[in-house]
């Protein structure tokens, strides 16, 4: 995280150290998973285009490759790219799996590539606009409100399991019309979706994962069924009688709609709960950004600018993938048809050339809107709005109801999820006092 | 349907004129459609990416109109090429007075 001690900054690292770390390091690397930085920043300068064999996949470090990848959707296949990761080393059993005992496979509608994807893209925009999310700010008050109410004598929380992860969960069943009742589950289907692209799953957790999926499905094939009939004021409403035009294509099938509720549920979960969680974390670590959000948590121009900057300094997501549906150049370097890639965000919002001072947490960035950490392109993350919001209202009453937030663990000690998924604090213990 | 004609100025300074724009979509959809330079909409106008963003002439403006609370806030995170007529096109719904409308697209974050 931040600027942990024990990663050097690009200026003081040589050559002959990160020619070694390039050539021993892998994402797989305990060492490197902890402390990314370092390693990144060795690739930029030196191999931007890297091939760790650990993993079998290209990691993708400078922005301006990431930029061009984004901006070719038919050269660099999400489809390809998402469903070779998928539960990677056991993909046919999983699918046996599923459809066996989950109800069916359903491959990920949204994890394609145009011009399938802009369609089934288009009949789920609807639901996420930022004025739509606008109209949910009330709500998502109610919610924050109510957490805090809950923690705020305490003293002490863990950020991670009494704050973010119950705080998203509330407000995806809220969104989405689910059920309050299954808030315990859903982290636990959160977690098993996530391993499956995350590459760190060995056979027997694989199987874990596999039976909390199809009792996932089950839950939302029934809960659609019940909306098909009844229509209501929610997201899965939204996206169960989602149209656009007429004829063949015009609403979403069954299988498909199945897909992105289930997309929504997972995509909008662990990565939101991650921002919030490194909220926290920043408020603990950095007094003097917690002093300005104190003073100006009415502006809501500084709240928004606050919002990108913790995303950029910090982006959930670790890395997501594609691949190449023919020979094509990147970087310097010749990818051969079928080469997989992992894009590296956290990297590119680090290039000092992109972004002066990256480890610097500085609100006032005038490119604050080129990071990548919700990617770009035809994929660009469709939730924006709704996680933006989301962050922005938590930070905003976070800092008026309590204050002189303290990490209660060494900051060295702090442990990350084994996937290359998300970059996701396990445990966040600190310590704060009530003041509103 | 159709009906609406509008003219783009892309960043290298070329300009396009969107002959079919129809009423009701956005001036992003009909900028898209003409595979305008510089529009990349990649939130697909969700208000939420300025990356459809454009200087309405000065001339048009006031037909154009002010952008409301949401997309204000969206137009403050990109201030450094931010001007006087800025808007962010998918907010802006095309209708016959708008027909004749010009507009510079903003150069790329
Ligand atoms: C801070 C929170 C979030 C972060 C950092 C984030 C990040 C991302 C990133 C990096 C992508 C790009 C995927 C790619 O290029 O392959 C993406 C796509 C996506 N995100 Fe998010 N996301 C967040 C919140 C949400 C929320 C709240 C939702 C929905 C409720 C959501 C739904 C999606 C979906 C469905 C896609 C796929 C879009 C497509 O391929 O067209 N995300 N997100
Ligand atoms: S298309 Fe994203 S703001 Fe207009």
């Amino acid at each position: 995280m931040g600027s942990t001690s024990g990663e050097a900054t690009a200026e003081d690292m040589n050559d002959v150290q990160d020619a070694k770390l390039i050539a021993e390091g892998t994402l797989l690397d305990p060492f490197v998973h902890k402390h990314p930085r370092r390693f990144y920043a060795a690739m930029r300068r030196l191999d931007p285009v890297h091939y760790d064999k650990s993993i079998d996949m290209y990691l993708i470090s400078r922005w301006e490759d990431i930029q061009a990848i984004q901006r070719d959707p038919l050269t660099f296949s999400v489809n390809k790219g998402y469903h070779e990761q998928q539960a990677k080393g056991f993909a046919e059993e999983f699918q046996q799996i599923l459809r066996e005992k989950g109800g069916g496979y359903f491959p990920d509608a949204i994890m394609s590539d145009p011009p399938y994807h802009t369609r089934v893209r288009k009949l789920m925009e609807n639901a996420f606009t930022a004025h739509r999310v606008k109209e949910l700010e009330p709500r998502i008050e109610a919610v924050v409100g109510g957490l805090i109410d809950e923690i705020a004598d305490r003293g002490s929380m863990n950020a991670v399991t009494d704050f973010a992860q119950p705080l998203t969960i509330r407000i995806i069943c809220e969104q989405l019309g689910l059920d309050w009742s299954i808030k315990d589950k859903i982290a636990r289907w959160s977690t098993a979706v996530t391993a499956q692209i995350g590459r760190m799953q060995d056979r027997a957790e694989m199987l874990e994962h596999a039976a909390q999926i199809c009792e996932l499905q089950h839950h939302i094939i029934a809960a659609m069924r019940e909306w098909q009939a009844q229509p209501r004021e929610d997201m899965i409403s939204d996206i169960v009688h989602a149209k656009e035009g007429d004829g063949e294509g015009s609403v979403l099938t069954f299988e498909e709609a199945v897909s992105l509720v289930r997309a929504l549920l997972i995509a909008g979960n662990e990565t939101t709960a991650t921002a919030l969680s490194n909220l926290v974390f920043i408020l603990a670590t950095q007094p003097e950004v917690l002093a300005k959000l104190q003073q100006s948590a009415d502006d809501d121009k500084l709240m928004n600018r606050f919002v990108e900057e913790l995303l950029r300094i910090e982006p959930p997501v670790r890395g997501l993938s594609r691949m190449t549906t023919r020979d094509v150049e990147l970087g310097g370097k010749l990818l051969p048809q079928g080469a997989h890639l992992l894009l590296m965000y956290a990297s590119a919002n680090d290039e000092p050339e992109v972004f002066p001072e990256p480890r610097k947490f500085d609100m006032d960035r005038t490119n604050i809107m080129k990071h990548v950490s919700f990617g770009g392109g035809v994929h660009k993350c469709v939730g924006i709005a709704l996680a933006r919001m989301e962050i922005k209202v938590a930070a905003r009453q976070l800092v008026r109801r309590l204050g002189n937030f303290r990490l209660a663990i060494d900051e060295n000690a702090i442990a990350f999820l084994p996937t290359v998924a998300t970059r996701t604090m396990e445990s966040l213990p600190v310590t704060f006092e009530r003041i509103g | 349907m159709g009906g609406v004609v509008a003219t783009l100025i892309q960043p290298d300074g070329t300009a396009v004129r969107i002959a079919d724009a129809q009423k009701g979509e956005s001036l992003m959809e009909a900028a898209r459609r003409a595979g305008v330079a510089g529009i990349l909409a990649e939130c697909g106008g969700a208000c939420s990416c300025a990356t459809c963003h454009v200087f309405i002439d000065k001339l048009w403006f006031s037909k154009v109109g002010d952008p409301d609370q949401v997309e204000e806030e969206m137009l403050d995170m990109v201030d450094y090429i931010r001007r006087p007529t800025s808007r962010l096109s998918c907010q802006i719904r095309l209708h016959e007075g708008l027909s004749g409308l010009v507009a510079e697209v903003a150069p790329e974050l």
